[in-house]
């Protein structure tokens, strides 16, 4: 029910919105006039379906009058509203345009299907844009309108397509156009609207990110093609200066092209060319990283790469893609049974080269070397080959020391001095056993994979002692040895190598005191004289010479008593060779033979015919399958024969070589190995190991069970015990493996 | 330069530093005496017999084992003893107890005592721990009846069977964590 008040409010209202459409004209001749120009106006901007053929013109000046009309009656928004409601109404028939395009762009003219679309898409864009006229908020509302439509009706696949045409847009220049000799190479001019049409039609903006990817794309294949493989020059100016001439020009044209000044258009494209710049870094960072472990190994005739892989790290945080990235490398192609262990300590010194470049502090170095250091550690012989490195015992010529580089002392793990000005902070990323190693020498670094230098001087002695043994009357090797202990001793220093010292010593001392003895009375026996504290242990053979050999020793040994009256002789008469003339009945043979293979033929000197079994008692009980051998070295000098099995006989007048028996070689049993007169020192560990386990074994009985670190503190007893309690733990592993001992809850006890 | 040493040093302080050192001495010449024991005792891998010491740090007291010699009463059985050496060893016998309860004629069952005259008035210096053990797993099998601890055991010895029921009556393994 209608009050009066509402009633007179209502009519207020009516009489306001009248007289503003009326706008005091008499009677109703405004409003009706207002309803011609309404007419007029929503005519006018009706979107029409520009496909159909018009059959009447827009008429602007007809126009004009009703859009003032209009404007003056304030009615604009409403008309606005009414305009965008038809074009939402109408939008169908662009949808069905885009379809029937996107259908064709599955083709292989992709490219060429869009742009038509775009270009058909303008065409209907500027057939309903609304006239100037109405203002900018019209029309920016229409083109808000309108992109927002467009937008939601493009297909997901409309993206891939467009990135298709944008790359035949920008795509790599002609070669026409080189030819005409531009320096831009794009092909800017061919398609002079399109970047504007995709302007108006809010395209770039929308698919800023696929036009840069576009960008990108041609970035890397770039560099791809440029770079890979190419490790001798530092790449990153030349890719600068490339993009300057490339990218620039194009980039200019899709970011700065309304840039009325270079300044201007610089600060447009500071942000697009930070980031391809930045793009460029990434993608040759990632190229050598992908790269790195064979940069490695041309080092240094990949010193470029690795400059440009320095300098793009700075820009670009791929620090740990390229640890994990070489870590993998090496893994998969260097930390493997099939690589030999120089191989892997060269690799290991070129790593250290390489990414102390890449990284002066060594966090890289750091991270990546861990796992090469402790492969190389299991590996049995590492360290002699890093000692006959030292030594100079390869004659291949590829040391891992660079000759020029100065001699230095090993330098130890030092403490950090904070007192010194120059003193930086470690690395963020360094890990928490980092630690700052100053740029050292090589030596010092491959020295430090074990964590003591013993071990390095230990070989050393055996290595030194083997190469001294060997030596041949009469050559200056012992001067050469002499000068290489020198310059271990530089590095090792000098109390360190004392033990060497004194193998030298013996060496001429033995030479010095045989020329005493000789003048006394005169011997064939040049005996090397070492005192057995400071050499590395011998084999020992129970080898006995017999017949004239031991006249020899004897009478030698008695002319040492007088000369040294305190020292005493015992031989290792199975060192050494002999250098034998055999008088046979119709011919003499010379030869240099082992002392095993004279005794054997000294024994045929009185007894033509020799059981094997009686053969090897009589040269002392010494191996076997060494004897057999020291009997064919004879049998194949035509000497001895065989016959019948197991039985030799000496071959007084010498026969066709043909009738001699060849011996199968399965008969000798498996071939074993030369064995190495000096024990290693993997050996003499394994007896050390041997004494610790004794009093494992006797603690564990009387005390029952014990935990590891309770063994360690144990094994104080046991003289000279040095290792770690890991290597303890591995070694209780290892003898549980075997039966000997249960470990429950951490606590050991023997197995019984 | 030995002489400016000396004479910069305080002659107090270095007089005192002597007497230390002449302890200490004698304390380092039987720990090494001991240590060189127990080295060859480990080496020499006899059968039945073995000792080492009790802590980490201390030589002078050690736990041994002793296997009852086969064919005797004790076979199969394995006792646990202890050895404590006085500082003045080896001029001074160690002084030695079965932990494991002994039913033997010249132990003591309850405080395991032993009475051996090598431990006694029979001891020397030329022996080791190797030989006090030899002699007490000898002693196992061939008891000495004439000066019994145990006047019980030494009265059953000739009866085996019965000496063998009380034997087990009394046995009693120390369990290893002991």
């Amino acid at each position: 029910m209608a009050t009066d008040a509402l009633r007179s409010q209502v009519a207020t209202k009516w009489q306001e919105s009248f007289s503003r459409l009326n706008r005091d004209s008499p009677g109703i001749s405004g409003l009706l006039n207002f309803s011609e120009a309404w007419t007029i106006s929503i005519q006018f901007l009706y979107p029409r379906n520009i496909r159909v053929p018009q059959t009447q013109e827009k008429d602007i000046k007809k126009a004009r009058p009703a859009f003032d009309l209009v404007s003056r009656c304030r009615r604009l928004p409403a008309l606005l509203e009414h305009f965008l409601e038809d074009m939402r109404q109408n939008f169908n028939l662009i949808e069905k345009e885009i379809d029937e395009h996107m259908l064709r762009s599955h083709g292989e003219e992709s490219a060429q299907v869009i742009q038509e679309l775009v270009d058909c898409l303008m065409e209907w864009y500027q057939a309903w844009t609304p006239p100037q006229d109405l203002g900018t908020t019209i029309f920016s509302a229409y083109t808000l309108n309108f992109q927002t439509r467009l937008f939601s009706s493009l297909p997901a696949s409309f993206s891939q397509a467009f990135k298709s045409l944008c790359a035949s847009l920008l795509g790599p220049p002609d070669h026409d156009l080189g030819e005409r000799g531009t320096i831009t190479g794009w092909n800017t001019g061919a398609k002079p609207n399109v970047w504007k049409n995709f302007e108006v039609l809010g395209l770039i903006d929308r698919y800023e990110s696929v036009i840069a990817s576009v960008g990108y794309e041609f970035i890397e294949s770039h560099v791809l093609n440029a770079c890979k493989g190419q490790w001798e020059k530092p790449m990153l100016d030349e890719l600068r200066s490339w993009m300057s001439d490339h990218v620039v020009p194009w980039m200019i044209h899709v970011y700065a092209r309304n840039a009325s000044s270079p300044e201007e258009a610089r600060a447009m494209l500071q942000g697009v060319g930070s980031r391809f710049d930045f793009h460029i870094n990434k993608t040759l960072c990632d190229l050598r990283t992908q790269e790195i472990f064979d940069i490695i190994i041309d080092f240094p005739e990949s010193m470029g790469a690795l400059k440009d892989l320095r300098d793009c790290m700075q820009r670009v945080d791929q620090r740990s893609n390229l640890v994990a990235a070489l870590r993998k490398a090496n893994r998969k192609r260097l930390l493997h049974p099939g690589a030999d262990t120089k191989i892997i300590l060269q690799q290991y010194v070129a790593t250290i080269k390489c990414l102390r470049i890449i990284d002066p502090p060594g966090v890289l170095l750091f991270k990546v070397a861990e796992p090469i250091r402790r492969y190389l550690r299991d590996r049995p012989d590492t360290i002699r080959s890093i000692v006959a490195n030292l030594v100079g015992d390869d004659d291949s010529g590829d040391s891992l020391v660079d000759e020029n580089e100065p001699i230095q002392p090993l330098q130890h793990q030092e403490v950090e001095d904070y007192t010194d000005p120059q003193w930086e902070p470690e690395p963020i990323d360094a890990g928490p056993e980092f630690r700052t190693n100053k740029p050292s020498d090589i030596i010092s670094t491959l020295v430090s994979i074990y964590d003591s230098r013993d071990l390095f001087v230990k070989e050393l002695q055996v290595l030194l002692a083997q190469r001294l043994l060997a030596i041949q009357e009469g050559t200056d090797r012992v001067e050469k040895e002499r000068r290489n202990v020198e310059i271990l001793k530089i590095r090792f220093g000098e109390a360190a190598l004392q033990v060497c010292e004194v193998m030298l010593k013996d060496m001429t001392d033995s030479k010095r005191s045989d020329t005493h003895i000789q003048s006394q009375k005169q011997s064939v026996l040049h005996p090397t004289i070492i005192s057995r504290h400071f050499w590395p242990a011998l084999d020992t053979s129970n080898l006995v010479m017999p017949g004239q050999f031991k006249i020899l020793q004897e009478e030698y040994a008695k002319e040492f008593a007088v000369f040294k009256p305190d020292k005493r002789l015992r031989w290792l008469p199975h060192l050494g060779t002999v250098q034998v003339d055999i008088e046979l009945e119709d011919r003499t043979v010379s030869a240099d033979v082992a002392p095993l293979e004279a005794a054997i033929i000294e024994l045929f000197a009185d007894t033509a015919i020799w059981d094997l079994d009686e053969l090897v008692k009589a040269v002392g009980s010494v191996n076997r399958s060494g004897v057999i051998k020291g009997l064919a070295t004879w049998v194949d000098l035509g000497i001895l024969k065989e016959e019948p099995e197991n039985t030799f006989v000496l071959l007084e007048r010498e026969e066709q070589r043909g009738s001699t028996v060849v011996r199968d070689p399965g008969r000798l049993g498996p071939a074993e190995p030369e064995p190495a007169s000096v024990s290693s020192i993997q050996q003499q560990q394994a007896e050390q190991m041997r004494v610790y386990w004794m009093f494992i074994e006797g603690m564990l009985t009387n005390l029952g069970t014990l935990p590891l670190d309770r063994i360690q503190s144990m094994l104080k007893f046991a003289p000279g015990y040095d290792r770690t309690v890991e290597q303890l733990g591995a070694f209780m592993e290892a003898a549980r493996r075997e039966g000997l001992v249960v470990v429950r809850d951490g606590m050991w006890r023997l197995n019984k | 330069m030995e002489q400016l040493t000396t004479s910069l040093a305080p002659p107090r302080q270095s007089q005192k530093s002597n007497v230390t050192s002449s302890n200490q001495q004698a304390a380092g010449s039987v720990a090494k005496r001991l240590s060189n024991e127990l080295m060859t005792l480990m080496m020499s891998s006899s059968p039945g017999i073995s000792a080492f010491p009790k802590h980490d740090g201390n030589l002078f007291e050690w736990a041994g084992t002793i296997e009852g010699p086969a064919e005797t009463i004790y076979a199969g059985l394995t006792f646990k003893i202890s050895i404590s050496f006085p500082s003045n060893y080896p001029y001074v016998a160690p002084t030695i107890k079965f932990d494991t309860p002994c039913y033997h004629p010249n132990v003591d069952i309850t405080s395991g005592a032993i009475c051996l005259d090598i431990l006694q008035d029979k001891w020397s210096a030329v022996y080791s721990v190797q030989t006090i053990l030899l002699s007490l797993q000898s002693l196992l099998g061939e008891p000495n009846n004439a000066s019994p601890l145990n006047p019980d055991a030494a009265g059953l010895w000739s009866n085996p069977t019965a000496f063998k029921s009380q034997l087990m009556k009394h046995f009693r393994p120390i369990s290893d964590s002991a």
